[in-house]
């Protein structure tokens, strides 16, 4: 009648549990520390920028895939996105937001500071690869397109079209070309800061019209 | 012995190549751009240089800084306008500072919203002072009227959400203003009622139609009593009846001094009234952005000197253009005159208004 005593724990079992324990405890306070990093990264916008997702949700700026691409706020056009691109051919392109464009007839994107003459003649163009292209629409109204085969990414259309006009032209990361490195080469010798991360679903950062 | 020696060479030649492999990785490390700091390493064909043509010839530069730049306190300005009695006007930020040429701050009026342009007009009394004031101030879709003390005397209607009032010129009993997102110039009287448009495109009466892909649309009245609109896009300067019947125009594209260079040229202008400052009377002051250069021009539109080139208008002589969007975009600077024919140039990218005098001819 007497209660049979429990049998003492195994001592191997003891071990084994107090180790799965505490390994699930230590991976618990990892995840942890990692979830109060990043929540402090979107807190201080550090996550994606921002000022550049004003819709996003914070799963959205910090848990969605995300890309590289380019402020065009921040971009100076410095010539760097054509040669540092890992690829052999830059996956930034020359972009056109048509309702930033003035439609000029005299378009300093698409000629030379001092033109020989006001044509579609190549001594006449700034691009150098002659990836622009010049269509009349009506008088004194002409429509400029980028031939993205033949464009590098060298910004001096950028240039050229911020100085003089309203600053429809500029880069972007092409993403049917961007291999998405985890370090982007351009990123890293950007030097006004203007490669940030985007979500992937909405994977470009266009002008609007505030000025034109 | 030949043998210990042939193993000898081995070891240091082995050595040194190990020491040249550190030093070419060294080196390499070294040379290594992480930052982009060196350049693009792209040829000059791919750099977009304005240096050569931000030069002026010395000889066509017929103005010079004649007082200490005054500083706004703003930080973003839009126009300048200089009264009868001389104090200057700056529409910045949500006010207006009145400064004397001295760079005092003499008054300041609070306005609900960010001015555009303005314009002073002195009501002729008896009494000369300048209580006989009137301000109009084009804001972004109507105007405002304040007196010298800023109390509101009139705001007229709003010309709707396409409206963008980039200049304002007042002549008798008419204002006139030009609103860059409609493309023509408003005619009005003075208690807002509007009269009529002027610049409209019309086949019939030989109008093109003005073409501003940027929003800077300046006008002014002469003397002789015609309407002078810019039309930027072509980079005119034209004449108009206050009716609007296109009289004349005058202005051509270059790059070289005696044009106007860009897409949309001049931006802003101002016309001489004073005795004949710059060898004429009527005389234009022209200011183009992108290139920034204030210019002279007679009455009939031919080239008569530089008040200032880039090089006078930014610090240290170097000719510099715009870095970021941000930047080009506010390099459309106003410019006024005084009835001793001195030139006020509104920097907006820095905020300050430079005094420029006519250098005196000791030849």
């Amino acid at each position: 009648m007497a209660e049979k005593s429990k049998p003492l724990p195994d001592r191997r079992k003891f071990l084994a549990e107090a180790f799965r324990y505490a390994a699930l405890g230590t991976l618990g306070v990892i995840g942890g520390a990692a979830f109060a990093k990043r929540y402090r990264m979107v807190q201080e916008g550090k996550c994606v920028e921002s000022g550049l997702c004003k819709e996003c949700s914070l799963f959205e700026k910090c848990y969605k895939p995300q890309v590289w691409q380019i402020d065009p706020y921040k971009c100076i056009a410095c010539g760097n996105c054509a040669t540092y691109c890992v690829l052999e051919e830059s996956a930034v392109k020359c972009v056109q937001v048509y309702p930033v464009c003035g439609y000029c007839k005299i378009c300093f994107g698409f000629f030379e500071p001092e033109p020989y003459d006001i044509n579609e003649g190549a001594e006449n163009q700034l691009c150098p690869t002659g990836a622009i292209k010049r269509t009349y629409i009506e008088d004194p109204y002409y429509e400029y397109t980028i031939d993205e085969s033949l464009c590098i990414g060298c910004g001096k259309c950028v240039k050229g079209c911020n100085t003089f006009g309203n600053g429809s032209f500029f880069l972007q990361v092409r993403h049917d070309r961007c291999l998405n490195c985890n370090e982007c080469a351009i990123a890293a010798a950007c030097p006004s800061g203007a490669f940030v991360r985007v979500p992937a679903d909405r994977p470009y950062l266009l002008k609007e019209v505030d000025h034109a | 012995m030949d043998k210990r020696l042939g193993a000898m060479d081995i070891k240091a030649f082995i050595g040194i190549l190990i020491g040249l492999v550190i030093v070419i990785a060294v080196v390499a490390v070294i040379r290594l751009d992480t930052t982009g700091e060196k350049g693009s390493g792209l040829g000059t064909d791919f750099e977009y240089n304005l240096e050569q043509l931000g030069k002026i010839d010395p000889n066509l530069i017929l103005f010079e800084e004649s007082a200490k730049p005054i500083n706004t306190g703003f930080g973003t300005t839009h126009a300048i306008s200089i009264d009868s009695y001389g104090a200057i006007y700056v529409a910045g930020d949500n006010a207006i500072r009145v400064f004397d040429d001295g760079g005092k701050l003499l008054n300041t009026i609070e306005l609900p919203e960010a001015p555009m342009s303005l314009t002073v007009e002195t009501i002729e009394s008896e009494d000369s002072t300048t209580e006989n004031l009137k301000i109009y101030v084009a804001m972004k879709d109507h105007v405002e009227i304040y007196n010298s003390q800023g109390k509101l005397l009139a705001g007229w209607k709003s010309l709707g959400d396409n409206a963008v009032l980039t200049g304002i010129a007042v002549s008798k009993n008419n204002v006139f203003v030009a609103d860059a997102g409609n493309r023509i110039v408003w005619r009005y009287d003075t208690d807002g009622k509007i009269i009529n448009r002027i610049g409209q495109k019309d086949e019939d009466r030989n109008i093109a139609g003005f073409v501003i892909p940027s929003p800077y649309f300046d006008l002014a009245v002469g003397r002789d009593g015609l309407l002078r609109v810019v039309n930027p896009g072509i980079h005119h300067i034209e004449a108009y009846t206050f009716e609007g019947d296109l009289e004349f125009s005058w202005g051509e594209f270059s790059s070289g001094v005696k044009g106007f260079c860009g897409c949309c040229n001049p931006v802003n202008f101002a016309i001489l009234h004073g005795p004949d400052p710059a060898g004429a009377d009527d005389s234009f002051v022209t200011c183009e952005k992108g290139l920034t250069r204030v210019k002279i021009y007679d009455p009939v539109g031919s080239f008569v000197g530089v008040v200032a080139g880039p090089e006078q208008l930014v610090e240290g002589g170097k000719v510099e253009t715009c870095d970021t969007p941000a930047d080009c975009q506010l390099g459309g600077f106003d410019v006024a005159v005084d009835s001793a024919g001195r030139v006020f140039v509104l920097d907006t990218i820095k905020n300050i208004v430079r005094i420029f005098s006519r250098i005196e001819d000791t030849s």
